[in-house]
Formats: C-alpha cells, sequence, structure tokens
C-alpha cells in the first residue's frame, strides 16, 4: 500500500450554516481546513453539538459545505449532482453507524448483498463477496440471521462488512462503539485497526470513545465548528 | 430489487391485504360491469347480421333511436295496403311482414321467450340462410298452428319436436328446433305462422316489415322512398340502427366502466395511504440505502416496484372475480345477456390496475427519493 502519499479528503475554508439569512440561522462548521492522507487513522472528537457528526456527513458526500470546496480522492464534492455523490458514496465511502442501520427484515447475508447490488454487482457475485465478507468477520454461521437475532457486536460486524462491500477507499464510523458494551467495543476497534493497518483502508472516526487514542495516529479536536487542536495521538 | 420488494409488502401484512382488497374490488367491478356492455356489444352486432342490408319499416311517428323503435313496434300497425305501397317502390325485392308477442306480466328475463308471426315462406329473411335446423322441419307454405322454436327456449321449458308451446292461450305444435345462432331474437324465439298470431292478435295489421332491397347498395334511398310513399311510415337501416346503438353501447360502456373505475381509483387512493405509510415507517432504512449508494431514482424505482405489485395482485385477482362477476350475471340472466370477460377487457383491467399502482406510488415515491439522506438516517 502506497499509504501516506496522497490526500484522500481535502477539506478547504469549510463554513456549513443552516437557514441562513434567517433567525434560526446556526454556523455549524467554521472555517474547517485539513487534509487526510490515504491509509490514515483519524479520530474526530468534541462536545455534543461541536459539528463533528455534519463534517462527518460532508466527508461521507451525505451533506455539501456552504461553501469552501472539499475533495474526496480529487473530486470536487460540492460540484456533483445528486446521483453523483450517491455513486461516490457507494465506490468509496463505507458507513458505520452507531445504531448499526441495517435493515431489519433482511439477513446480515441480504445487508451486505444489498450494497454490492446497489452497485451493479450481479447476484451471484454479490452473494460470494458478501458471504467471503462475512466469514471473514467471523459471521459465517450467522449468515441467514436477522438483524434482531444478531447480538449489537455482531450487528456492527455485519455493519462494517456492509462497509467494505464495494471495496471503498475511506471508512466513515459515526460513534461506532457508542451502543455496546466495552469489550466489543474493543473488538471493533481493534478489527477497524486491523482493516486500516493491514488492507490499507482510511478510517475516519467521530467518537467519545476514550480508548481512541491508543488506536488513531491523528486526531482532529473540534469545539464550536473549528479546529482547535490537530495533532498525532 | 423484486425480490426485497415482495418482502416489503409482506411486513406489514394486514395493511398489504386490505390495500390489494381495495384494489380488487375495484378491478372486480371494472371487469364485471365491463363484461356486462362487452356482451352487449357482441349480443347487438349478432343481432345486426339481422337487419343488415335491409330495412325495418314502422308505422307511426318516427320516434328517435332504438327506444323509440321498441315503443313503436308496439304501437305500430302497418296495413296490407301499405305493405303493397312498399312493394310497389322501385328496387324493392320483397317485403317480410312481421308481429311479434311477448307475455308482459312476466318478467323477459325469467320468461325467456318472445313469439314471432313470419311467413313460413319467407322465412329465410327473417332467419338468414347460414342459420340451421337442430331437429325437425322448418315452417312450411300452408303451416298452421305450428311453431318452430329457438335452443334457448327449447333448453328452457325442455322442450322437443313434437311437443306444443301454448301462446296467448292457443297451442302450438312444435315441428323444429333452431341451431343455436347466438341471436337472441332466433334463440329465445317461438316462431309461429303470421295468420295465425293475427287471429290469436285479433289483428288485421302487422307490427313491422323487413323491406329486402334488389340491391344492398341502394338501401338508404329505398328507405328515404318508401318514406316519401306513405308520410306513416318510417324506417331504419341496419346502418342507422348500428350507429345509434353504437352510440348508446358506448354511453352504458362509459357509465359500467366509470363506476367500475371510481371504485378502482378508490382502491388506487389506498396504495397511496398504504405506500406514505410504509415510506415514512421506512425513512431511516431508506436514508441507508442512500447512503450505501442508491441514487434518487433507485428509491423512486423501489418504491414503484411495490406500489405496482400490490395494485398487479390485487388487479390479477380482480380479474378472475370479475370473470366469476361476468359467470354469476350471465346465468342470473338466463340467456338475455351474455356477459363478456374479452381479453382486451381483461388486459385492459390489468394495464388499469398497474397505472393505479403507479399513479398512487408516484408520490410517495417521489417523496422517498426525495429524502435528505441526513435527516432520514437519524430519523428516530
Amino acid at each position: 500500500m502506497n499509504k501516506g502519499n496522497r490526500y484522500i479528503v481535502k477539506a478547504e475554508n469549510v463554513f456549513k450554516v443552516y437557514n441562513p439569512g434567517q433567525e434560526n440561522e446556526v454556523k455549524v462548521l467554521n472555517n474547517i481546513d485539513f487534509k487526510i492522507r490515504e491509509g490514515g487513522f483519524l479520530s474526530i472528537i468534541g462536545p455534543s453539538g461541536s459539528g463533528k457528526t455534519t463534517l462527518l456527513d460532508i466527508i461521507g458526500c451525505l451533506l455539501k459545505p456552504s461553501s469552501g470546496r472539499v475533495f474526496i480522492d480529487g473530486m470536487d464534492i460540492g460540484k456533483l449532482d445528486d446521483s453523483e455523490l450517491a455513486r461516490i458514496r457507494g465506490k468509496k465511502i463505507g458507513f458505520i453507524f452507531q445504531q448499526y442501520n441495517l435493515i431489519h427484515s433482511l439477513t446480515a447475508l441480504e445487508n451486505v448483498v444489498l450494497a454490492l447490488r446497489i452497485m451493479g454487482k450481479s447476484k451471484q457475485e454479490a452473494r460470494r463477496r458478501a458471504k467471503s465478507l462475512l466469514e471473514m468477520m467471523g459471521l459465517g454461521k450467522r449468515l441467514d440471521h436477522t438483524p434482531s437475532q444478531l447480538s449489537g457486536g455482531e450487528q456492527q460486524r455485519v455493519a462494517i462488512a456492509r462497509a467494505l462491500a464495494n471495496d471503498p477507499k475511506i471508512i466513515l464510523g459515526d460513534e461506532p462503539t457508542g451502543n455496546i458494551d466495552t469489550k466489543t467495543g474493543e473488538k471493533i476497534l481493534e478489527l477497524l485497526k486491523h482493516l486500516n493497518r493491514e488492507k490499507g483502508y482510511t478510517i475516519i472516526l467521530v467518537t467519545h470513545d476514550p480508548r481512541i487514542g491508543k488506536y488513531s495516529d491523528r486526531i482532529i479536536h473540534l469545539i464550536d465548528g473549528e479546529i482547535v487542536k490537530d495533532g498525532k495521538a | 430489487m423484486l425480490d426485497i420488494a415482495f418482502r416489503n409488502i409482506k411486513r406489514q401484512k394486514t395493511r398489504t391485504i386490505l390495500t390489494v382488497l381495495g384494489i380488487m374490488i375495484g378491478i372486480a367491478a371494472v371487469v364485471s360491469l365491463g363484461s356486462i356492455s362487452q356482451g352487449m356489444n357482441i349480443m347487438m352486432e349478432k343481432s345486426f347480421e339481422l337487419v343488415a342490408g335491409r330495412i325495418m319499416v314502422f308505422q307511426g311517428e318516427g320516434a328517435a333511436g332504438i327506444a323509440g323503435m321498441m315503443t313503436a313496434m308496439s304501437t305500430s300497425e302497418i296495413t296490407e295496403e301499405q305493405i303493397e305501397t312498399m312493394i310497389s317502390v322501385s328496387g324493392v325485392k320483397d317485403v317480410v311482414p312481421m308481429s311479434m308477442y311477448m307475455d308482459t306480466s312476466v318478467n323477459m328475463m325469467q320468461l325467456g321467450w318472445v313469439a314471432i308471426g313470419i311467413d313460413p315462406v319467407r322465412l329465410n329473411y327473417f332467419k338468414g340462410e347460414n342459420i340451421l335446423m337442430y331437429d325437425g322441419r322448418e315452417l312450411e307454405e300452408g303451416d298452421s298452428d305450428v311453431a318452430i322454436i329457438g335452443k334457448d327456449v327449447a333448453d328452457k321449458y325442455n322442450l322437443e319436436v313434437g311437443d306444443s308451446f301454448t301462446v296467448k292461450e292457443a297451442d302450438f305444435d312444435i315441428v323444429g328446433v333452431i341451431e343455436r345462432s347466438d341471436i337472441q331474437d332466433i334463440d329465445m324465439g317461438v316462431i309461429v305462422p303470421i295468420e295465425d298470431l293475427k287471429v290469436l292478435l285479433d289483428k288485421d295489421t302487422y307490427q313491422m316489415a323487413f323491406v329486402i332491397p334488389e340491391d344492398v347498395k341502394d338501401t338508404e334511398i329505398i328507405a328515404e322512398h318508401i318514406e316519401d310513399a306513405d308520410e306513416d311510415l318510417y324506417t331504419m337501416t341496419g346502418k342507422e340502427i348500428a350507429r345509434q346503438a353504437s352510440e348508446i353501447l358506448d354511453q352504458i360502456s362509459i357509465v359500467t366502466i366509470g363506476l367500475g373505475a371510481i371504485a378502482a381509483i378508490v382502491g388506487g387512493l389506498g396504495v397511496m395511504n398504504t405506500m406514505i405509510m410504509a415510506v415514512l415507517e421506512r425513512r431511516r432504512e431508506i436514508g441507508v440505502m442512500k447512503a450505501i449508494g442508491a441514487t434518487n431514482g433507485m428509491v423512486l424505482q423501489q418504491i414503484l416496484i411495490e406500489s405496482a405489485l400490490i395494485s398487479l395482485i390485487g388487479g390479477m385477482i380482480g380479474i378472475a372475480l370479475g370473470m366469476l362477476g361476468a359467470f354469476g350475471i350471465t346465468m342470473y340472466a338466463g340467456g338475455m345477456l351474455k356477459a363478456v370477460v374479452t381479453p382486451v377487457l381483461a388486459v385492459g383491467a390489468l394495464a388499469f390496475a398497474l397505472c393505479l399502482g403507479l399513479v398512487g406510488g408516484i408520490y410517495p415515491a417521489w417523496k422517498a427519493a426525495k429524502l435528505d439522506p441526513v435527516e432520514a438516517l437519524r430519523y428516530e
């Protein structure tokens, strides 16, 4: 892996304002400027309302900045339309959420297959890859279980398998350990670290988890929409 | 996508079943009501074979349309002199006077027969060349107190050659049964010599006459000439009847299919309601789909497939039910009307169901497609 040779995310003077010009105007991000190297493990920390989830949503192409520019793998997301953004989300980004966000009517296997099918993989190919990813996550015997039949840790591993489905460049985690017990949380972080180190995925997490320092190689500290600290863990 | 759609509609079983029921009832109404007008259409078309290339003549006021014709028939009294007048019009090959009688004290649907008096020699003008006898013989010159009956009458009253049939206190010996023709007047007809019927009705006059032109091309002109020759007569040609009948049938079609369509549209609103609920419930899921790469178009498609699926299932059951309804109507009408579900009607009903699903689904699908993924993902 040519880790660290290029920037996978670049944010230049990013502002995010909700309801601009109105009474209830909220400035969420204030002149954010940073670059993330490919293959890095970055954590974004900060108190509630500091704008860290909004920043993650922008990196995840779910939101566009109000001003400034954000480049994902060299592409200026401000210039892309809805479908192009969707394609980038599918191809280059894998999401992991605090609430896992698995689709409850689908089995573990089908949840992963869905991500592959959306990106145009054939049914057989999707099933094959989904199965091997879930096996890699230690869920080989849980393929046909629905989320309600799985523990929190297992659900999060299904979600990670889904995030990896289309072999993205970046994995974004929004409090991925927020809903699971300490021990399982540790395992999830170890898994992410493994994926980062051995497979070269760029990992960006928003978290409150105090153990994160152990895993990250860089931590950005946000307060009131501004970066107050940016450095090695 | 289809398998996911199937699974999604199974998630709220009761709601899906109720929605399917809504569409089903609507489509069943469209099909069964439509089958009535289709059946009438076919029946009318068959009946026109009787009047094609001929002129029907009545005496009295030329009341408008087919309804007028029905009234005219009961009051019309054509005299022998008027028959002579018709024969004298140039281009007329023959004139076939006729009278009819039916027992008006009984519901026609239950009665199932109508007596038709005709000159035995000219029977073919009424019956048509290609209609055959099922059993026995045709009427012949000099026949008296005998009848030939249509297949429906024979079946309904379990009659055969040799039996007798009572028309207004007079008994007629059945000498022949006519093969089923699908022409109502013949299948339900008890055809007797006109002179017998005149005596029975105590009348010297005829109710109507068929004028047969030498050349079919001259039908319209001859009809005009007959009306010119005797102002008390009025004529209807097959062409005119066909035109009026198709107008009436069109109106009946609009009313019957329209009624069904209203029911079906209510079903379509049910689909819309169901899909709006489904989209609300699945906001988060839609957010997830978008986060993992689904475009707005894919989300739109997913919801549309689900609503189309619901309405297609409803539509298919509805068509089956409508066919059953058509069968029931035919049974009830006892030969008066054969409700027919034509392929066009069935396919049209299914297409209509699909349209309802798509139209009912488009708004919720559009709402789903336009959901902001950030909001949807964090929806509790």
